[in-house]
């Protein structure tokens, strides 16, 4: 074993010599863009005559420890939907949904009843045949209270019934006209399971032995430890997108969870592993310039880190104070801290490759001055002993309920340092995480902070439409708590049309009055920084959520 | 007449170790529930998650988190008389097959790691006792910072060196013996090091008895002398040790298994605590207090059979 370990390590020497003795820096096929940044749909390092055979080694961060993909939101389920399941549709370089295992599909006029004609021939590794059937049974399982789905459920929310017209077609009936309905069903967390194992088994059964008709087949599972992935015999139904047919190239894929940052970064420079789907971004630079292996760092569509107000409570019900914090942010010192260069400054409420990103929206800047004068504006003229604002006796202070897992983010202090100076007192509360999930349902916060990643500007529905404001009797995401009937009227638009035109102006205008009403911060686009081993071959950049995907990866011998 | 006495004794522990086990499951269930943060909730709606309320309730029913607590606390010792410890919340199978599947990682990181620190403290605390001045100073200094040290410290300097530096042993995993070698030297030095300075203070005053000078007398070796005589009475201080040894040794796993990311039941209380997964932490609790109980009633049972006054006493 440690022979061998150091056999590879030689090798790498050796490969390093020459690429210097040539000057050959290791030009990557990345697509359009820089180098770094590949293009949604590109294939990755694809040069070569592709063979068969050979094991992936692959490092994730960790084990959500459920594998069916409809009851958990582990984002894992980005890279595994597509190793082991197949969707209905998969979304093309533009982020149009095409064909994959729905060949095609009508919507009606009232954008209620999508019916989808199905690709004939596929089967699930468990020999049950993939049909219409399959389909309403899908659905029924992710909308399936024991099936706690977190995602897949939620996504399909709109979802009533579902008709079998025969065999192949099938009609499926909303309860209300949901434009986004195809783009959500391109989610790894939305692939399909085998019927008959859903039927057969607990959900809580399912998690362990999900069943696909994926390129590989689940063939271990130890939790905490890895899993294990085996190459389907007769997969014929990628996606057209891939430009490929037939099997995967690799044997398998043996996935293992290394938590730590510093371990798992290490380890794939190291050789242990040949990807990892997590490069830390403290290390991207340093992947970055290894020739040994290609790095990539692929936006994602949806909600940018963004730090919210809690706009349903004072002081952050008053927009001056909002914009007066805003103002008091240093965005730009901030992401170049976080990011180690590798993240891009938030230009609107959506990330940039969001479709229907609005170039044109401008997001207000830092400055403090301004941030002075809409505090005295708001009445928070004078000031105590410490050096912060207050109001008839009162201080100008906010919460900050916050979790870490490993290390704290370095983003609460910036911020907490940056806005005392005009003023506000920040009292940054670090927590378990149980008890910061349980404040942000209750409301009982100031300032809170996320992400939300989805494939479709329907992400601005489920982080502000008042629908979305959590209550006693709904859960949801928008944690800022606003309410503006001119942004729901918009996005309630936006979900009846399917018009391309009128989502462009809507959610335009959605992202411009975001920008006046200031619910947050946006900070950065978030984006996957991942990795793999130059020996590796043709590994696509995911067009749903920009991870990699594996299906006609080859490795070399 | 003693054999009945030894009987006695025993039964007496183990209904002391019943209780232990009750009172760590009720301090635990209290503790728990006492914590702020909604159970259900971190079990479905954590980060990036969005269910529906109706998610919610079903998860809040099937774990019986609607009742009150009284109510939870009867049906969850009437549960444990049945042997059953419940299901987890995040991994949705039984808390024993949780820790079952955990168990053999664990089990072969601690055991290794408690001969490495026996064999490592008896070498030093041998060459070292009763030797010159510096020799002793050296030894007890190194000791007392090892002892000292926070284990992730321990742990990460061994990495850097061993592993990130030389490429010597693997950073992680459970596979095979390499990979075993740091995070067992990681658990294994803080209490080697505790072990050799009570050992070597045992053997320094054993050394001092009037048996050894006789030993000596008839013409025995140094070596032999420490080995053969010393040795053995001062041994006894390690069994006493055993409850401190297990704990630091179930304590450390937590740290050493996250760092090294190895499979284990120290991982899993780690994740059970921070996603409040109450039945997983009460059976690792559970675990752990059995686990020191046995022990304990095995020391007590050695210590009446090596010497028969400590029964009467």
């Amino acid at each position: 074993m440690r022979v061998r370990h150091k056999l590879r390590s030689l090798a790498g020497l050796a490969a390093l010599a020459l690429l210097a003795g040539c000057g050959a820096g290791g030009g990557a096929a990345t697509g359009p863009g820089s180098a770094n940044e590949p293009a949604r749909g590109a294939a990755l390092n694809a040069e070569g005559t592709p063979v068969s055979g050979g094991i992936l080694r692959l490092s994730m961060n960790t084990d959500p420890l459920c594998l069916d993909p409809h009851a958990i939101s582990s984002d894992v389920e980005q890279i595994f939907g597509h190793i082991l399941t197949d969707n209905l549709v998969y979304l093309d370089e533009q982020g149009q949904p095409g064909p994959y295992l729905a060949e095609s599909w009508q919507i009606s006029p009232d954008g209620r009843t999508y019916t989808f004609k199905l690709r004939q021939g596929v089967t699930f590794s468990d020999g049950t045949p993939f049909d219409a059937e399959a389909v309403r049974v899908n659905f029924e399982h992710m909308l399936d209270p024991t099936t706690r789905s977190p995602l897949a459920g939620p996504y399909i929310a709109p979802y009533r019934d579902s008709k079998i017209i025969d065999a192949h077609t099938i009609e499926v009936h909303l309860s209300v006209a949901y434009s986004p309905f195809l783009d959500v069903l391109a989610q790894g967390w939305l692939g399909l399971l085998s019927p008959k194992a859903i039927n057969e088994t607990t959900p809580a059964q399912l998690c362990e032995k999900p069943i696909g008709s994926g390129p590989f087949v689940l063939t271990g599972y130890t939790k905490n430890q890895g899993v294990t992935f085996a190459k389907r015999p007769g997969y014929d139904w990628a996606p057209p997108q891939l430009k490929q047919t037939g099997e995967a190239k690799l044997d398998g894929i043996e996935v293992s969870w290394v938590g730590q940052d510093a371990v798992r970064f290490n380890s794939l420079t190291g050789g242990q592993y040949q990807a990892t789907g997590y490069v830390p971004a403290q290390n991207a630079a340093a992947l970055k310039n290894n020739p040994e292996f290609v790095y990539a760092n692929v936006n994602r569509i949806g909600l940018p880190y963004t730090v919210e107000f809690n706009t349903s409570r004072a002081p952050f019900d008053n927009l001056d104070v909002r914009r007066a914090f805003a103002a008091a942010v240093n965005v730009p010192a901030i992401v170049a801290t976080l990011g180690f260069g590798e993240r891009q400054q938030s230009t609107s409420y959506v990330d940039r490759v969001t479709k229907y990103y609005d170039p044109a929206v401008k997001l207000p800047g830092f400055d403090p001055k301004l941030a002075n004068q809409l505090l005295d504006q708001a009445g928070w003229t004078s000031r105590n002993g410490d050096g912060y604002r207050t109001k008839g006796g009162k201080e100008l202070a906010v919460q900050w309920p916050v979790s870490q897992a490993g290390t704290v983010s370095p983003i609460f202090d910036l911020i907490q340092a940056q806005v005392k100076s005009v003023g506000i007192r920040v009292n940054i509360q670090l927590l378990p995480s149980t008890q910061v999930t349980t404040l942000r349902y209750a409301g009982d916060y100031d300032l809170t902070y996320g992400v939300w990643h989805t494939n479709t500007p329907d992400v601005l529905y489920i982080k502000y439409a008042s629908f979305s404001i959590p209550n006693a009797k709904r859960l949801g995401q928008n944690t800022s708590h606003l309410s503006d009937p001119q942004v729901d009227q918009w996005l309630d638009q936006a979900r009846q049309t399917t018009d391309q035109a009128t989502q462009q102006k809507l959610y335009g205008q959605v992202q411009a009055r975001l920008a006046e009403l200031v619910p947050g911060i946006p900070v950065y686009d978030n984006s996957v920084l991942w990795a793999f081993s130059r020996k590796l071959h043709n590994v696509s950049v995911d067009t749903s959520h920009g991870t990699p995907l594996f299906t006609y990866a080859w490795l070399e011998k | 007449m003693a054999a009945r006495a030894q009987v006695g004794r025993i039964g007496g522990r183990v209904l002391a170790g019943v209780g232990v086990l009750w009172g760590a499951a009720t301090l635990s269930f209290l503790a728990l529930h006492a914590t702020a943060g909604d159970a259900a909730l971190a079990t479905v709606a954590g980060d990036g998650a969005n269910p529906t309320q109706a998610v919610l309730e079903r998860v809040r029913q099937d774990y019986g988190l609607d009742l009150p607590l009284h109510r939870q606390y009867l049906n969850y010792l009437g549960n444990l008389l049945t042997g059953d410890l419940g299901e987890s919340y995040q991994q949705r199978i039984s808390v024993t097959r949780a820790i079952g599947e955990q168990l053999g990682p664990t089990v072969a990181l601690a055991l290794s790691a408690a001969l490495l620190a026996l064999v490592l403290a008896v070498t030093v605390a041998v060459f070292t006792a009763g030797r010159r001045r510096w020799v002793r100073s050296t030894a007890s200094g190194a000791e007392v910072v090892l002892a000292s040290f926070p284990t992730f410290v321990l742990g990460l300097l061994l990495l850097i060196v061993f592993s990130f530096r030389t490429g010597w042993f693997p950073v992680s995993g459970n596979d095979g013996f390499a990979a075993l070698v740091l995070p067992a030297v990681t658990l294994a030095l803080p209490i080697a090091a505790v072990l050799a300075q009570v050992l070597r203070a045992e053997l320094e005053d054993v050394l001092e008895q009037p048996f050894i000078l006789t030993a000596r007398t008839r013409g025995m070796r140094d070596t032999a002398v420490r080995l053969r005589h010393a040795l053995r009475h001062a041994l006894i201080q390690i069994v006493t040790m055993s409850g401190y040894m297990i704990g630091t040794l179930l304590g450390g796993a937590v740290i050493t298994e996250t760092l090294f990311v190895r499979r284990g039941v120290g991982q899993l209380m780690l994740t059970a605590v921070t996603t409040k997964d109450i039945p997983l932490v009460l059976g690792v609790v559970l675990f752990a207090a059995a686990v020191y109980v046995v022990v304990n009633l095995v020391v007590d049972i050695v210590y009446g059979l090596v010497d028969p006054r400590v029964v009467t006493a």
